[in-house]
Parts: structure tokens; C-alpha cells; sequence
């Protein structure tokens, strides 16, 4: 393979989980590799803006990554950037992984492995959310923060926890205007959250502001709502509101909102595919945002030279995912007989403190069971191949009782995003409709390549004649 | 305690499933467990090729009469009969070919050569560096994701019961009655059928049974949606190769490259070292997948003993318990053999015969 | 009105304007970019058509997790598939939108 490389330590995800981890493992001495698809480090969170930006005013998450960046520029760590990691695998004691970088195969091999991979986001599927226009609600920060621009000129941002008010304040700060803001929390969830928030003053004195000037502007905002429905053919042109009950479930009358753009999330979801590939056992903790790799705090798992840590371990947020990323590269160090300076009792509370501020917006994003019932026959539940939830239930009746079994029969999930977007909901319909619990339902077996990637750019250069042919099966 | 089954079938692949309507045909009372969900094994993950041209000359019989069976199975698991080439691209293949080619044409399949002309008149995307190829107008394909789904609905309507996520842990005899434990109790039957593909071997050492099951790993990509660029199932001559496009336009490859793993550890590995050469001979033959992109790739478990026939039969040294599994090329040959063992329990008499799962693995012929 | 959170676009800086192709339409990006984010700008949110829908659904798709991750921002370039969120625009690029006839 042209370019393979070798390591002590490989660290996929330069986010504030990687990316400290990195830092952690090269200041004791050992060789890093860290890789990411994205071309600068800061993860999600902490996203750099793109290459069309020359100069920018700064926010809190701009001036976190700036620093991040300078100290990853400064260090010995090797930043494999715009490098896609799409196999994971083990030989003997070592790690070998396929990446692609610039569309060329590259082999990495290292003696440990750190999986700070993040998360994606749960979109609550509705009718019409497949409708151009319909942005993720977290990936519309990566638009704001990346591209700084908004999605559209009059956007409705909908979803739950602190990420809808997140991005209306980022939406007027850019200059666009917030139609509205719909959310299925109530003020009271809020109020209940306020505790475990006042760990974070800053956060909160944050957030406090962008609700003063909502209400100031005159934006409305509808408590304990939930954006139903999608209107338009082939492109965003309003959406439907409905108040809930506790459980959110659609109670009441609907509303109609015209809009061209829309921002609609409900959570994120950790994304363990890589820590499968791993060969990491996996369990289910609602608490941290669904299906996590099984490890403790330093990330370590039962794997053999296995770190995880970050959103990709259990939602807590970025801070701690900071925190767990410090610790896991000392983890990482231990494990290969080194020591990280300066890395000690207080990093472990630290990290505790910033877990429970991340937990309880977790448990503020975490959809209820109501919300499913905004799902209609006809809503697509797996966009890549238009498997329709009516589809689904009909397969569940007739014997498909898995994820993978729902896979196989309706090849929901089978299409290029590898059922990032819809397994989530699909086996929440498949424990729902067979009266287990969501635990019960275990995702899809995790399959390379992590992303779709170009056959020539797996294949490479191998000629014919070299081609390893054994010799052919018996007659 | 209720009343026993008159079989219980350990594994709901395409063998243990295939017999299983068999033998509710027949009048019996079977029920079928598997470990997972029925169809997750090699029979969910194959490349689904229907091809009489790489299958083994001793078992052409079978594969022809299996052919007939996925015909009559139809759009229900995505069958197509395309016709299919097989190339070569050196004079050493080209010779392979040949020799090979005969003598599975002697055995019944009507397999004939073509000119490169013809082969680019039907395949104009394949590479024009081929030497040779052979031509089976039988070859098809079926899409074997439908497996488990399809299998549910017929034994649902032939009233089978299954279990899935029933993982048999023992096995044991008391006055003529079999005793599986799973985890949702204990199922009795008189008889029993062991059709768990490559987990056959801790399987039957519950009833003191060795049998020297291995396994392959084999590895199968799929790309996205493609133009349309094959027609035909294509095979290579050393049958490290298989490919075919989907009505929905993805490409099938497959060819048996290896990946790691064992089958008591869950599910196999992909390795980069061969799945490389893999594509890359996929890429050799098919030069526009360069720009394909792979969605997936995986692999399965294919069972197989050391003279790589049939263990189809009865256990050696017990009574009312039966083997099926270890099919080269089990997908294909899978709902007639099924058929065929069913008879045998069924106490009929067999249209061919089975292979003694107690025969000698050393001797090269059945 | 009082504003809290000032607006502070005016205060962004730029790269220069480049126009690339998306079948044939022309549209302006700064150099650098990513292609789905110029064609957002430039109202072109539908990006491709899904190969299958659901009965009575429209088939339109566009920019959705902003990542690289949920392929729905497909497009071709030089007869490949890439992500538009993750393309950079560079002047006389020529992109295709999938599934959308021709
Ligand atoms: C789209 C999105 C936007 C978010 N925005 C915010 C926000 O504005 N504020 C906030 O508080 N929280 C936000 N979050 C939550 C976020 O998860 C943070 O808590 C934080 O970024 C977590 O840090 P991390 O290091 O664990 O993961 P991340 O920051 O997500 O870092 C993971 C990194 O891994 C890389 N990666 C993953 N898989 C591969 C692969 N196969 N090959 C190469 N690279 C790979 C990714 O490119 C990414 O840079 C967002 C989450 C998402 C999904
Ligand atoms: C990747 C791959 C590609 C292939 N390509 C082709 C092809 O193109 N054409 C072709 O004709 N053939 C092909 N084959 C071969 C073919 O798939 C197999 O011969 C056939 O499917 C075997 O069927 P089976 O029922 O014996 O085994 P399986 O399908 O593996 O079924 C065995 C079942 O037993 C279950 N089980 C095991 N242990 C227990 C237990 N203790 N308790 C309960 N359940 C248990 C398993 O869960 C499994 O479902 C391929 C095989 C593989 C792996
Ligand atoms: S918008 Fe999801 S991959 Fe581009």
C-alpha cells in the first residue's frame, strides 16, 4: 500500500476528546497519530471555520478550538487532517487501520488505539423532513460555524435541549431572522435542570442572554411543541406545530408556521461504529444518549489496547468530553508503560463535575416515547433507501424482529449512510411493536468501510499479475 | 409437558429451513431454532450466485435440480436468470478453464465458449483484456438479504414453528426423546436435524459427535447504485471472482477471498489484505467501478470438511438424529438438498443419493 | 430594537467569488466554499433525487447533516460521487446532481 505509516498511538477524532487524548499521550512520549476527515481539528463542537473565511469575529467555541489547535500545532502529535478512517482491524497485538487521505489508501499501524469518534444527531423522523430545506438542527452549527452561513432567510429552529437556542442565537447572530423556535421541553424541564446546571455559570449566564434577547426581538417560542410536519413539495415553504403531553405526544390543536428553512434535531446519538469495528461490546444507557461502547471513566474498555472517549463513549457534552479525552490518553499512556505529566485526581473530578452538567442536557435532549406517534405510514424512516415506517411495521409483523433482520428484508439502513439516520428509530419502532425495551433491540453489526469509499481508492495500484491467486478449489 | 415435536431442526439457515417445509409437508411436526435470526448465517450473507459453472462436477446433479427450485421461488427472493460468464485472462486460465468447463458440460451443464465479440456485444463494460470465457445460459442470481424474510413467510404458511435468538447450549437423549436447552426452556423432539452451517461442530459434540467441520470466511462488498454496467452474473476463472449488478444498480462482488475469524466468536472479519486484491480484480474486469463507491462489506462463515462434500445423513452411531451442512456452493444447491433430506427422514426414497456424514473425510471421492 | 446578540455578519471577511457548475447553472461561491453551501446560498437546496420514495413522496433531497455523514448531499464530479458539504469550490468546477434524469 502506498504511505504506511506506524505509531504508538492512533486516535481517531481530533474533537476535544481526540484531540486531548493526542496531546496527553504525545507530552509522555509516545509517537500519536490523530486522525480526521475534517481539515483542521475542534471536532463538532469546536469546529474550525472553512477556507472561505478570512477573518471572522471570535465566539467562546472559536477561541476553545483556536487554542486546541495551537497547542496540537505545537505538539509532536501527527495530524492526519481531511484523512477518513474506514477499517479497523487487529493483528496480534497491534491495530492496523485503513484510511484514505486525498483519495489514497494509507495503513496505519499502532500498538493502541483511541476511539474519540463523537456523535451524530437523532432527528426525530416527521412527515416532509426529507423536504430540501430540512437541515439537522446540529448540523446547522456546523454551517454557521464553519460556512458562516444561514440557512435560509426566515428559519424555524426545532428540537430539544440546549442546541435549539444555541443555534437561533448563532442563526441572529449571522444575521439571519428566527421564525420561530419550537421545542418540545417546557419551561419547567428547564427549571428542573437548573440545579445541575449552576456547575456551569458561565454556560448558564450564556444562555440566559440568548433567552433575553429572543424575548427582546420578539421571536416566538413554543414550549412544549414539536414541529409535526414538513410543508413543501421540493423545497422547505412552512411546518406544522402541535403542543404535547408529558409524553410527548401531539395533544391539541396544530398550528402552521411559514418558513423557507428549518432546523430540526432531537439529541445525539453516540456513533460507535468504529469502536464495533474494534471489536468493543457495546450496552445500552439511555442516560448517555443510547447504544455506548462498554468502558470506565479513562475510557478504557474490555479490548485489549482499546481506548474510547468523547461524545463516542456516552453523551456528556465537551467539556467533559475534554476532560475524558486527558484521561484516556493517560489511560493510553499507562497502557503502553508511560505516564502523562500532570494528569491526576483533580482531572477524574473535573471530569465527574462536567459529566453531570452533560448528562442532564442530555436527559433534556433525550426524545420521550410520544414523539414517536408524530410518525406517521407514509414518513420515510430510512431516507437513503425510502423505507417508509409503514413498510417497517409490516416487515416487524411479518417475523423481522432485529435490526439486522429489518436490514436484510427492506434493506432500511443497507443505503450510503449505513444507517446513521434511521436506526434509531428503527429499532425503537422493532422494541416498541414487540414489547421489548430499546436495550433488547441492538443496532445493525457494524461493517466497513466506515464511510463510503471510492473502489479505485481501495483497490489502488495492484497489477493483475501480482494479484495473490491460490491455488483453485477442488474440482 | 406438552407433547414433543417429531423433529427439532438446529439452525434456520436455507438447509435447515428447505427440510423443515419438507417434513411439514410430509405430516411431520418440526420447529426450528436458531442462535439468531433465521437466514442471519451464511445463507443471509452470501453473494446469492446461481451458477453451475463453478460449482463441483459430483455435484451438478444437485445444482441443476436446484436451479429448477430457485426458479419456482421466484421475485419472493429476487431471483434472476441472466446467464452468466466466466473469463480468463491468461493462457494458464484460459487453459483452466477449459478442462474445467468440460467436464462440468460432460456432468450436464450446458456451459459452450464464446468469442471475445460476443462476450463485448452483451458486456461492453467488461475490460478487453479477456482471453477466454465460457457461457452458462442457466446462471442467475437471487438475493439472499431475502432469505430470512422469505423462509419466515413460507414456514409461517406451511406452520413451522421458529425461534429465533434460541441458541441450543445441550443436547441430550432420554427415552427416546431429544432435549435441547435453549434459553426460553427446554424443547423436546424424537428426532433431530443439525443444520447449524459452521457452528455444526460444537453443536454435535453435545451428542458426543466429532465431526471435522471448518469454516472459510469469505468476503462480499456491495457498491451504491451504479449505471448500468453488467448484465450477466461474471465469474473468474479461478473463481476468485463474482460479481453481478442489481436491479437497483448496486454490484455484488464476491470471489471467496478470505477474511478472519472464528465462527464461536460471532462474526468474521474483513481484512484489508484481501479485500484489496479483491476489488482490485473486480476493478481489472469492470474498469468504470473504479469510481463506485463501496458501501459495505462483510463476511460470512461457509462450512466445509476436509474433502469438501455434503455432510448430508444420518449422525454416525444414533439414532433419529441427522446432518445437513457443509454444501460447497450451498445456496444454489440448498432447497433441493433440504428437499432430498427431508425425504430421508421422511423414510422415502431419495431421487439421489445423500453423503454419509460417517463416511472417511480422507478419500477424495464421496 | 434592542438586540443582545448583535448581528456581526458585516464583520465576516471572504475569499474572492469563483463560479463552478452544478449541471448548468452557474453559480457564484467564495473560493473554498463547500459547493453545497454556495448552492444553499444561492436557493439550490434540492441536490439530487433519491433513487427510491415512498408513494406521493417527492424525491427532492439537499444539504442534511452538514458533516460528511448522511450522504444525502450526493453529487458528481469527474464521474464520482462526493459529498457537496465537503467539496470546495474552485472556479469552472463541473457538478453533477444524481437522479435527476439525464
Ligand atoms: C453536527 C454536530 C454539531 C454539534 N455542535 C455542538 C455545539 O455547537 N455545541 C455543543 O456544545 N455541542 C455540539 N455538539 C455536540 C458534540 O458532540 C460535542 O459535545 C463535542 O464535539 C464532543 O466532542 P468529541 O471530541 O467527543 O467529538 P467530536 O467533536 O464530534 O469529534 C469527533 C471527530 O471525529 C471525526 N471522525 C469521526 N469518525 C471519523 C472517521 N471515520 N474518519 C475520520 N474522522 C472521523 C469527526 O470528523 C470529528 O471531528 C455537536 C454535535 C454534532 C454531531
Ligand atoms: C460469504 C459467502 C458467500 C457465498 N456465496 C455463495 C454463492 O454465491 N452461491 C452459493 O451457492 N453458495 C454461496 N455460499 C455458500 C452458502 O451460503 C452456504 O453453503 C449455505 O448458505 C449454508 O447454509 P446452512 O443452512 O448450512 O448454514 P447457515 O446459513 O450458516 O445456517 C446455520 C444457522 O445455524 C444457526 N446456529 C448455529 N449454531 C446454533 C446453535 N447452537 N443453536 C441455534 N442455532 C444455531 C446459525 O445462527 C445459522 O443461522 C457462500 C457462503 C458465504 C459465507
Ligand atoms: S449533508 Fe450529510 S453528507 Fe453532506
Amino acid at each position: 500500500m502506498t504511505g504506511d505509516l506506524d505509531t504508538d498511538v492512533a486516535v481517531l477524532g481530533a474533537g476535544p476528546a481526540g484531540g486531548n487524548a493526542a496531546l496527553g499521550a504525545a507530552r509522555a512520549g509516545l509517537r500519536v497519530a490523530l486522525v480526521d476527515e475534517q481539515q483542521d481539528a475542534g471536532g463538532q463542537v469546536w469546529r474550525a471555520k472553512g477556507k472561505a473565511i478570512r477573518a471572522a469575529p471570535e465566539t467562546p467555541e472559536s477561541r476553545a478550538g483556536s487554542q486546541l489547535r495551537a497547542l496540537i500545532a505545537a505538539s509532536a502529535v501527527d495530524h492526519l487532517a481531511d484523512t477518513r478512517l474506514w477499517q479497523i482491524e487487529r493483528h496480534g497485538p497491534a491495530w492496523r487501520l485503513g484510511l484514505l487521505q486525498g483519495g489514497e489508501p494509507v495503513q496505519l499501524t499502532a500498538r493502541a488505539l483511541v476511539v474519540a469518534s463523537g456523535a451524530r444527531e437523532f432527528v426525530q423522523p416527521v412527515p416532509g423532513w426529507t423536504t430540501p430545506g430540512v437541515l439537522g438542527l446540529a448540523g446547522a452549527t456546523a454551517l454557521l460555524k464553519r460556512d458562516m452561513v444561514v440557512p435560509g432567510a426566515a428559519t424555524i429552529v426545532a428540537g430539544t435541549g440546549p442546541l435549539v437556542f444555541f443555534t437561533a442565537a448563532e442563526i441572529r447572530r449571522l444575521g439571519g431572522h428566527v421564525q420561530a423556535i419550537v421545542t418540545p421541553n417546557t419551561r419547567a424541564d428547564w427549571m428542573r435542570a437548573l440545579p445541575a446546571m449552576l456547575v456551569r455559570p458561565d454556560l448558564l449566564a450564556r444562555g440566559a442572554r440568548w433567552m433575553a434577547d429572543l424575548a427582546l426581538s420578539g421571536v416566538p417560542i413554543h414550549w412544549g411543541h414539536a414541529l409535526s410536519r414538513v410543508i413543501g413539495e421540493d423545497r422547505v415553504v412552512g411546518a406544522e406545530v402541535h403542543p404535547l403531553d408529558s409524553d410527548w405526544r401531539p395533544a391539541g390543536p396544530v398550528r402552521e408556521i411559514a418558513a423557507d428553512s428549518l432546523c430540526l434535531g432531537n439529541g445525539l446519538v453516540p456513533s460507535i461504529e468504529a469502536a464495533q469495528l474494534a471489536g468493543c461490546p457495546i450496552r445500552h444507557d439511555p442516560a448517555l444518549g443510547g447504544w455506548v461502547p462498554d468502558a470506565d471513566d479513562e475510557g478504557k474498555t474490555p479490548v485489549d489496547g482499546l481506548f474510547v472517549c468523547g461524545d463516542g463513549a456516552g453523551i456528556r457534552g465537551a467539556a467533559a468530553a475534554a476532560y475524558q479525552g486527558s484521561l484516556a490518553g493517560q489511560g493510553v499512556a499507562r497502557f503502553l508503560g508511560a505516564q502523562v505529566p500532570g494528569i491526576g485526581p483533580r482531572h477524574l473530578r473535573r471530569y465527574r463535575r462536567a459529566a453531570a452538567f452533560g448528562r442532564a442536557m442530555t436527559a433534556l435532549s433525550a426524545p420521550r416515547p410520544g414523539l414517536s406517534s408524530l410518525i406517521d405510514d407514509a414518513t420515510v424512516l430510512c431516507r437513503c433507501e425510502g423505507v417508509t415506517s409503514g413498510a417497517l411495521r409490516q416487515a416487524i409483523a411479518a417475523g423481522a424482529t432485529s435490526a439486522n433482520a429489518t436490514k436484510s428484508g427492506l434493506r432500511c439502513g443497507m443505503g450510503p449512510c449505513g444507517g446513521a439516520y434511521c436506526q434509531t428509530a428503527v429499532t425503537r419502532q422493532i422494541a416498541v411493536s414487540t414489547g421489548r425495551s430499546e436495550g433488547e433491540v441492538p443496532p445493525p453489526t457494524a461493517r466497513p468501510p466506515l464511510r463510503p469509499v471510492p473502489l479505485g481508492g481501495l483497490a489502488g495500484d495492484i497489477a493483475y499479475e501480482d494479484l495473490p491467486i491460490p491455488k483453485p478449489a477442488p474440482l | 409437558m406438552s407433547a414433543p415435536f417429531d423433529i427439532a431442526i438446529v439452525g434456520g439457515g436455507i438447509m435447515g429451513c428447505a427440510t423443515a417445509l419438507r417434513l411439514a409437508d410430509g405430516g411431520m411436526t418440526a420447529v426450528i431454532l436458531d442462535q439468531g435470526d433465521l437466514g442471519q448465517g451464511a445463507s443471509g450473507v452470501n453473494a446469492g450466485t446461481l451458477s453451475l459453472q463453478i460449482k463441483r462436477v459430483a455435484l451438478m446433479p444437485y445444482a441443476l435440480r436446484g436451479h429448477r427450485e430457485w426458479q419456482a421461488m421466484g421475485d419472493a427472493v429476487g431471483f434472476h436468470r441472466t446467464g452468466g460468464y466466466t473469463l480468463a485472462f491468461t493462457a494458464d486460465e484460459a487453459a483452466l478453464l477449459q478442462e474445467r468447463q468440460a467436464l462440468k458440460a460432460a456432468a450436464g451443464a450446458p456451459i459452450s465458449f464464446v468469442s471475445p465479440n460476443e462476450l463485448f456485444t452483451h458486456e461492453p463494460h467488461l475490460a478487453r483484456k479477456v482471453a477466454a470465457a465460457s457461457f452458462c445460459a442457466e446462471d442467475g442470481y437471487a438475493n439472499a438479504s431475502l432469505t430470512g424474510a422469505y423462509y419466515r413467510a413460507r414456514l409461517s404458511a406451511a406452520g413451522v414453528p421458529y425461534r429465533e435468538r434460541q441458541e441450543v447450549r445441550d443436547i441430550s437423549r432420554t427415552q427416546g426423546t431429544y432435549d435441547l436447552v435453549t434459553p426460553g426452556g427446554t424443547i423436546r423432539a424424537r428426532r433431530i436435524l443439525l443444520a447449524a452451517g459452521a457452528w455444526l461442530r460444537p453443536l454435535a459434540s453435545h451428542l458426543g459427535v466429532d465431526l471435522p467441520v471448518r469454516a472459510r470466511v469469505n468476503t462480499v462488498s456491495v457498491t451504491e447504485r451504479q449505471p448500468p454496467l453488467l448484465g450477466s452474473v461474471i465469474g473468474h476463472a479461478t473463481g476468485l471472482l463474482t460479481m453481478k449488478q442489481k436491479p437497483n444498480g448496486t454490484l455484488l462482488i464476491g470471489g471467496g477471498w478470505q477474511g478472519a475469524g472464528q465462527p464461536q466468536d460471532g462474526r468474521g472479519q474483513v481484512r484489508m489484505d484481501t479485500l484489496r486484491p479483491n476489488l482490485a480484480l473486480a476493478q481489472h474486469v469492470v474498469p468504470a467501478l473504479a469510481k463506485a463507491r463501496i458501501l459495505r462489506s462483510w463476511t460470512g462463515f461457509e462450512a466445509n470438511v476436509p474433502d469438501f462434500y455434503p455432510l448430508a445423513g444420518s449422525l454416525p452411531g444414533l439414532e433419529d438424529a441427522f446432518v445437513l451442512g457443509c454444501v460447497r456452493g450451498g445456496y444454489t444447491i440448498g432447497p433441493y438438498i433440504g428437499k432430498l433430506m427431508g425425504d430421508l427422514i421422511l423414510g422415502r426414497e431419495l431421487e439421489l443419493p445423500l453423503f454419509d456424514p460417517g463416511r472417511d473425510f480422507e478419500r477424495t471421492d464421496p | 430594537m434592542i438586540r443582545l446578540i448583535p448581528d456581526q455578519s458585516r464583520r465576516i471577511r471572504r475569499t474572492a467569488e469563483v463560479t463552478f457548475w452544478f449541471d448548468d447553472a452557474q453559480i457564484p461561491a467564495h473560493e473554498g466554499e463547500p459547493v453545497a453551501t454556495a448552492l444553499l446560498r444561492a436557493g439550490q437546496l434540492r441536490l439530487r433525487d433519491a433513487p427510491t420514495v415512498a408513494e406521493g413522496a417527492s424525491a427532492a433531497r439537499g444539504l442534511f447533516c452538514c458533516m460528511g455523514a448522511c450522504q444525502e448531499c450526493a453529487v458528481e464530479v469527474d464521474g464520482a460521487v462526493v459529498e457537496a458539504c465537503r467539496l470546495e469550490a474552485v472556479e469552472g468546477l463541473r457538478v453533477r446532481s444524481l437522479g435527476r434524469g439525464a
